[in-house]
């Protein structure tokens, strides 16, 4: 049981197989599923979920779930299988070559599988440690067109680490990249951690602020149960006291008075004003802390319309456009279609180009569409 | 204007003014060039296959090839009407081959006979055009109505066709901006009241003469707009007047030009709408038949050499790649016997204490 817990603090979960730990005859087998917490690639909830199948057969030793119940496989630092019977019996005594690519491997290096695909499981490995290298940002850059560059470089060196191409020379370029932004890119960690603590302090303080209410509505009910239960013993008191008086009207007075204390309580409500006064506070804090946030502007080319040429009546005469207008279900215009845009893009069409002059022999136009006739060649002769 | 910049007009920033913008001659110039060299490459094929036989080989002159190409925008239109495909399929179909046979000549790439059935070129581009005017057709259906024709024939050509057009899909059509008209006509200040009713037959024999122009190079020299005013003006020279007159002052340059430029569209129309000598188109098309690239004919002596051409290199890639592979196996020695042999015991252990 002890072990059992051990693992779930492992916070490892085994998709398909029956939880049960080893025998307590073998510990270095528990030590090997102890040691692999670094890998694998955690869910939302910082747990590992693994993956195995019923086909799971390790390819060293050849045993299967068939012959071996308790078959888990293990991934390599060179992202190849293994079982952990294996895995004991060749790396307990230190660091030996990997059976299928005699990379030199250890037991440490052994992590759960979480994807069917290995490729994926490197691919994500891969992109996890580059992205630790590489984490410049945009304002890093002087323009935009710098930064996609360098985005590019990133690509390229993540696609030949993952593809084996070049190896040497990639890590030659990550190495020499590392040496020139070492104090960049420790920023940009350093930048990177204050964000996530803030956000995880915004989280903090909005779960406090949830508990706060919560807490704050829970007292307000008990006032307002015990404010009844004490205005009902006052109103039995008050007809016990007195005999002689309507009892009617004892039951009146009282509920008046009650209802005079409860108006009261409700005009102050001190807990509510002090906590929308925090809010407001605690808003106007985050937008000044917030960067600047400069509009958004999707289009910067000023192209001309030709607004000035035509004036779009808001209905026209127009039997090709009749069925749509007429469909009362409003199938035809399902999508957004509206006629009248069908209708400014018409007009706007009939008035574009109109006072273009044709292109004259000698007009460049023509050198531009020869060397288009040199790109047509190729195309012709390669196909 | 208040602006210190003048902005580009809206037209001037499509592909179809910048790419596909041409002028007679320039035209004329491409199509003459474009077909000197496939004559020299098939030329050269024909040599190399047999000494001497290409003297006896009539190869097809650009106007020759033009022809042809007029009679598959005319296959278009018969398919359109069979699919019952919007106009805008239809032009944007024509569009494409024309802009394909100024990358290509008709002699490269010809697989079947015109006469007997619609050319793959001209059913790849009519299913491009499908795809890009949003009107999409299941490939299926498309071919199967079709003779002798299966998905696979439309769909190898369909990158070569998008590529010769250089993925320009979009196209400014002379319909649209004549309905543009039609509309804009509606907005005069003395125009009667019911006017788009009264004279419909003006705005359908319009109509007519826009669906005319797409036989002629129309759309490749002049704007789609300049295109359906001639139209109109060939079928109400005074509703033309009045429109134009709206649009320019009666002294302005533009409105001499445009006169000058539609009487050449009108000409341009007129021509095209002359039906096609199918005759001629006959015989060019038997003389196709023998001038046409025999590297992509299937069975001459030309095809047979490519194909083991290429055949040789991927043979010499496979043994090239097999001897690499074998290589490296040997270099690495059995992946497993040592290790196994090496770590038995501490297996049998393992398997003892479970």
């Amino acid at each position: 049981m002890a072990n059992r817990m051990n693992w779930l603090q492992g916070k490892t979960v085994r998709k398909n197989a029956p939880s049960a730990s080893r025998s307590s005859s073998t510990p270095q087998v528990q030590s090997t599923s102890s040691t692999i917490f670094g890998g694998g690639v955690k869910d939302p909830s910082g747990r590992i979920t693994e993956y195995s199948s019923d086909d799971d057969q390790c390819p060293v030793c050849k045993s299967d779930k068939y012959l071996e119940k308790k078959l888990r496989l293990l991934v390599s630092s060179c992202y190849h299988k293994m079982c952990e019977s294996c895995i004991d019996r060749l790396f307990t005594l230190g660091p030996a070559p990997c059976p299928i690519c005699n990379k030199v491997l250890r037991k440490l290096a052994f992590t759960p599988q979480t994807f069917e695909d290995l490729g994926v499981e490197k691919e994500i490995a891969i992109r996890r440690r580059v992205a630790k290298e590489f984490n410049k940002r945009l304002e890093d850059f002087s323009n935009l067109r710098e930064f996609n560059d360098y985005l590019e470089d990133v690509e390229d060196i993540t696609f030949n680490l993952i593809n084996d191409v070049d190896p040497v020379g990639t890590e030659a370029r990550i190495a020499a990249y590392r040496e020139a932004n070492a104090a960049l890119t420790l920023l940009n960690t350093q930048r990177e951690e204050a964000y996530i603590l803030s956000l995880r302090q915004a989280e903090e303080q909005d779960r406090k602020e949830k508990e706060a209410r919560a807490e704050e509505l829970r007292r307000e009910e008990e006032e307002e149960r015990q404010e009844k239960e004490s205005g009902r013993r006052e109103i039995i008191e008050q007809l016990e006291r007195a005999e002689g008086s309507d009892a009617a009207n004892v039951v009146r007075r009282t509920k008046r008075e009650r209802a005079e204390r409860e108006a009261t309580r409700k005009g102050v409500a001190p807990g509510k004003g002090a906590q929308a006064l925090l809010r407001a506070r605690m808003a106007a804090a985050a937008a000044t802390a917030a960067t600047k946030d400069t509009p958004h502007i999707p289009l910067q080319d000023d192209y001309y319309a030709y607004d000035d040429m035509f004036v779009l009546q808001s209905t026209y005469v127009d039997p090709l456009s009749e069925a749509v207008r007429k469909d009362r279900e409003g199938i035809m215009r399902a999508g957004g279609y509206r006629v009248e845009e069908a209708w400014e893009r018409a007009v706007r069409s009939a008035v574009a180009g109109l006072d273009l002059w044709p292109l004259d022999s000698n007009q460049d136009a023509f050198q531009f569409s020869h060397s288009f006739d040199q790109g047509g060649d190729a195309i012709m002769s390669a196909a | 204007m208040a602006a210190l910049k003048i902005p580009k007009p809206f037209y001037e920033a499509s592909t179809q003014f910048k790419n596909w913008r041409y002028s007679p001659q320039s035209l004329a110039q491409v199509r003459s060039s474009l077909n000197a060299a496939a004559v020299a490459v098939i030329r050269n094929t024909f040599e190399a296959d047999e000494p001497g036989s290409s003297s006896a080989v009539s190869f097809l002159a650009p106007d020759e090839e033009l022809l042809l190409v007029r009679l598959y925008v005319s296959k278009i239109t018969q398919l359109c009407g069979f699919f019952r495909f919007p106009e805008e399929v239809e032009a944007t179909a024509v569009s494409y081959l024309k802009r394909f046979y100024l990358k290509n000549t008709v002699m490269d790439w010809h697989p079947k006979n015109v006469m007997y059935g619609p050319p793959m070129r001209s059913l790849t581009a009519l299913f491009l055009a499908t795809k890009t005017t949003n009107n999409p057709i299941s490939l299926e259906a498309y071919t199967n109505n079709i003779p002798k024709t299966n998905p696979s024939d439309v769909l190898d050509l369909e990158f070569l066709v998008a590529q010769s057009l250089g993925f320009e899909f979009a196209v400014w059509h002379a319909h649209r901006a004549l309905w543009g008209i039609w509309l804009d006509l509606q907005n005069a200040p003395d125009a009667p009241p019911n006017r788009a009713a009264s004279q419909s037959e003006v705005y359908d024999t319009a109509l007519r003469h826009v669906r005319a122009s797409r036989l002629s190079d129309a759309e490749l020299i002049y704007t789609p707009s300049q295109i359906a005013l001639a139209s109109l003006s060939m079928a109400s020279p005074e509703l033309m007047a009045e429109w134009a007159a709206s649009k320019f002052p009666a002294d302005s340059p533009s409105l001499s030009m445009l006169q000058s430029t539609l009487a050449s569209i009108t000409t341009l129309i007129e021509s095209a709408a002359r039906p096609v000598d199918v005759e001629a188109v006959r015989g060019v098309d038997l003389r196709l038949k023998l001038c046409k690239n025999p590297e992509k004919v299937v069975g001459s002596k030309a095809y047979l050499a490519k194909k083991a051409e290429e055949e040789r290199k991927a043979e010499e890639k496979r043994n090239r790649k097999a001897a690499v592979d074998v290589q490296g196996a040997m270099e690495e020695g059995d992946p497993f016997g040592d290790e196994l042999a090496g770590r038995l015991v501490d297996y049998d252990d393992d398997d003892d204490d479970d």
